[in-house]
């Protein structure tokens, strides 16, 4: 939507997208070198950019980073790859539906922050605590859109596989999950940024690293520079994973019709 | 073939339930097997005589009050910024092109990230709690407020302005009523954003009241029992309010529709 | 392909669906022999069930009364003696043009399979295209990679569901010509469906006329004309005033809709 956005601008449009930024900035800016607005309240850019500078420096920044990726990549794969299996079962089993489909619906009423305690009286709020709810995050959007990618693939490519004689594996890697592929996507994007969200969540409730710790951290000290360099962060890095991810899409989907083409 | 007549509603209706049931069978049997991982798993049956308890107390009924309040105001306030902020940018190029840049870098950050920030600029109270909620509503009934106003069919337009409808009237009588099965997505995903940051609000800005509060308060006291009955009260209560929701939403759209045709 | 293969045998067949719990019948004792190497058009209003027909011989529809036979043998299910060309090109959208006429080849070797790859495009005229998706073709070339799909593995029969019916009337023409080309140099029986009736008498050596509710064989028209055919000579109108006749007389419908 952002980019969608970004391409149809013109050059004027573009200045004209930087400027209000820009000013805004400013105008923060001149604020606090005035005195309207105490520093302690809402830290400058300026100052905001040079903590930035000063973390990555110390080094502090990339280990902060690091951690919290770790954490996502381990907590996906776990949660995103069974969420990927079970919804594959489900789709083609109904008696499998039957068994988890019900169970599914009713623990997706319940908003994922609310296990967070749950998980906590039972495994504490070490690292394994921490890849669980990660991986509870990113099991939901994947098991859905799995589900609904491959009980939604055409009568007409099951015929097509009869016809051909095709056969289990084969049928499934060749015709049911390419078939189901953009909505597979969509799922791992989704749980990609759950994920995201609830690592940085997880590190806020009790950790000593991470970018939600850096977080935690500003605000027991009360520096509300490093608060908000952490936010800046948070912003960025789920930013630039869903960014990364939609180019693989695009790759991913050549034999899809461009959708500037159509509309031209 | 067919000896007993069961209607197919019927067996509709048994079959949904049977799994539960049978779930809730073995958990009742891993407990009563004396198995040693269940030895902190409280029974179903002692998680139902939780629930008798809770509702013969007085702070139970208060504390979903007090969420469904929360919630209420948050959700509220949300949707009507988000709708007409949603309006302006679908409205006006000139708008959009100021504010989208914005919103969708800030929109980036997912809702908890704010939460340190805002309880260093408000404090624990109740405040940063229903303004979180009310950016988990503003999100995505802006995006699809925006949408639909955007995407109204330029014959509509173009009928409009054959008849010299402008202004106030043009909103009123064509662009609202063209882009509403899109805001009324957009409302039916504010709520469910707006509910699961409800947990988020009362789980991390620590507060006397609330069903988020009650969870933390069982874990607190290691009373697994009570944050299990928490977490059943929220899913229930959640699933109720999207039904509900959902139904006048419905109904709405289908009084537009009607009242348009006429 | 040797002389007698490639033959097929209807005997007696009907055919019911279940709809809202009671069965409706939608072919009555349809009976048909197909010689080998023939070219056989079924023509007939929609809904007659064409296409439930099709897909018996092919192996789709089974639970029927009577028998359908391939060279001899009742059909148990789709296999590789059949090719199915379906109205809609059914090219999966995922895989190339090239891929896709391999699509039937997935057992074969790497070497082979390029090899049946390039014969069959070039055969359809389309080779530089193995690369192609999909969605950059016209109607007519989707067609024509979902008949190389078919042809490629080897059928003794082609059925084809109104492989022609969403073209424009120039290009379906060309089609025609392209198909009798095909079929003249692959020397195998094609049976195919169709609501078109001059393409009907231009390419085969029978049409086969049904009427619906349910769905019957009304008259086989043999056409014996050389090839190729002039659409516009008095032979052709003449068998095409016969088979307008049926439509004309036999139903309770009026002409144009029953067309
Ligand atoms: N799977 C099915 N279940 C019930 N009715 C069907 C099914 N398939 C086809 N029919 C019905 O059978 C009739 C013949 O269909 P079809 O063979 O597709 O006709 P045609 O190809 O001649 O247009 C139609 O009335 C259609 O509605
Ligand atoms: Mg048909």
């Amino acid at each position: 939507m952002a980019k969608k956005f970004l391409q149809r601008l013109g050059l004027k449009d573009k200045l004209l997208a930087i400027i209000v930024p820009l000013l805004v900035l400013t105008a923060w800016q001149g604020a606090v070198s005035q005195k309207l607005c105490s520093e302690l309240i809402l830290t400058p850019p300026l100052t905001l950019l040079k903590t930035l500078l000063e973390l990555a420096q110390s080094g502090d920044l990339t280990l902060n980073i690091l951690a919290s990726l770790k954490r996502v990549m381990i907590g996906f794969l776990f949660g995103g790859t069974s969420g990927f299996v079970v919804g594959i079962l489900m789709a083609l089993s109904p008696f499998l539906n039957r068994i988890f489909g019900p169970l599914i619906k009713a623990l997706q009423q319940v908003p994922e922050f609310a296990w967070m305690p749950l998980i906590i009286m039972f495994l504490g709020i070490d690292e394994f605590a921490k890849y669980f709810f990660v991986a509870i995050g990113a099991f939901y959007p994947m098991v859905l859109n799995t589900y609904q990618g491959v009980s939604g693939v055409p009568e007409k490519y099951h015929e097509l596989a009869r016809v051909f004689e095709y056969k289990s594996f084969r049928y499934l890697f060749k015709v049911i999950i390419p078939s189901a592929l953009p909505s597979i996507i969509t799922g791992i994007r989704l749980s990609l940024g759950l994920s995201w969200m609830f690592v940085v969540g997880a590190e806020l409730f009790g950790s000593d690293s991470g970018v939600g710790y850096l977080m935690t951290w500003g605000r027991s000290v009360f520096q509300i520079d490093l608060v908000m360099a952490g936010l800046i962060l948070v912003g960025v890095i789920g930013f630039a994973m869903n960014f990364l991810l939609e180019r693989a899409e695009k790759q991913f989907f050549l034999w899809r019709e461009p959708v500037e083409g159509r509309h031209a | 073939m067919k000896k007993l007549h069961i209607s197919k509603k019927t067996k509709r209706i048994l079959g949904a339930i049977a799994v539960p049931i049978v779930f809730i069978a073995f958990w009742q049997l891993f407990i009563l097997a004396g198995s040693p991982s269940a030895r902190f798993l409280p029974s179903p049956y002692k998680v139902l005589q939780k629930f008798v308890i809770l509702f013969s107390e007085p702070t139970y009924s208060h504390n979903i009050a007090v969420s469904l309040q929360r919630v209420m105001i948050g959700f509220f306030i949300g949707t009507l910024a988000g709708f007409l902020f949603g309006l302006l940018m679908g409205l006006s190029k000139t708008a959009e092109k100021i504010f989208a840049p914005f919103f969708h870098a800030v929109r980036q950050v997912p809702m908890i990230g704010w939460i340190p920030l805002i309880i260093m600029l408000f404090g624990m109270n109740e405040l940063p709690r229903v303004l979180i909620i009310s950016v988990a509503a503003f999100y995505p009934i802006t995006l699809n407020t925006f949408s639909g106003v955007r995407n109204v069919p330029r014959e509509y337009l173009e009928l409009a302005s054959v008849y010299g409808i402008k202004g106030i009237m043009l909103i009123r009588k064509i662009i609202i009523p063209a882009a509403l099965p899109s805001i009324t997505t957009g409302i039916s995903l504010g709520l469910a954003m707006s509910w699961s940051v409800l947990m988020v609000a009362e789980i991390f800005i620590q507060t006397a009241f609330g069903i988020g509060t009650q969870i933390q308060r069982g874990r607190d006291r290691f009373d697994i029992a009570l944050v299990l009955a928490g977490i059943i009260t929220v899913g229930v209560l959640g699933y109720a309010m999207t039904v509900l929701v959902q139904k006048i939403l419905t109904a709405v759209e289908r009084g537009r529709v009607i009242s348009t045709v006429k | 392909m040797s002389d007698n293969k490639g033959t097929l045998e209807i005997r007696n067949l009907s055919k019911s669906f279940i709809v809202d719990n009671n069965p409706l019948q939608i072919l009555n004792n349809i009976s048909l022999s197909v010689s080998s190497g023939a070219f056989v058009t079924i023509v007939g209003s929609s809904g007659c069930g064409k296409t439930t027909l099709l897909r018996i011989m092919l192996g789709l529809e089974n639970h029927y009364t009577g028998e359908a036979l391939i060279d001899g043998k009742q059909i148990i299910g789709p296999g590789t003696d059949r090719g199915i060309v379906f109205q809609d090109h059914r090219l999966l959208p995922w895989l190339t043009v090239g891929e896709n006429v391999a699509f039937g080849l997935d057992k074969l070797k790497q070497k082979e399979k390029k090899f049946l790859v390039d014969e069959h495009l070039k055969l359809v005229g389309l080779n530089g295209f193995e690369s192609a998706y999909p969605y950059q073709l016209s109607g007519g070339m989707a067609q024509r990679v979902a008949i190389a799909r078919a042809l490629a593995n080897k059928p003794e029969i082609l059925l084809l569901d109104e492989p022609l019916g969403a073209l424009d009337a120039l290009t379906r023409m060309y089609m025609q010509q392209e198909l009798e080309r095909l079929w003249l140099l692959e020397k195998i029986t094609m049976i195919m469906v169709t609501h078109d009736i001059d393409e009907a008498i231009y390419l085969s050596d029978k049409v086969v006329i049904m009427s619906s509710r349910p769905g019957v064989i009304k008259k086989i028209i043999d056409v014996q004309l050389s090839r190729p055919r002039d659409r516009a000579s008095s032979d052709f109108m003449r068998i095409k005033a016969e088979i307008l006749q049926e439509f004309h007389l036999g139903t309770e419908y009026p002409f144009a809709y029953a067309i």
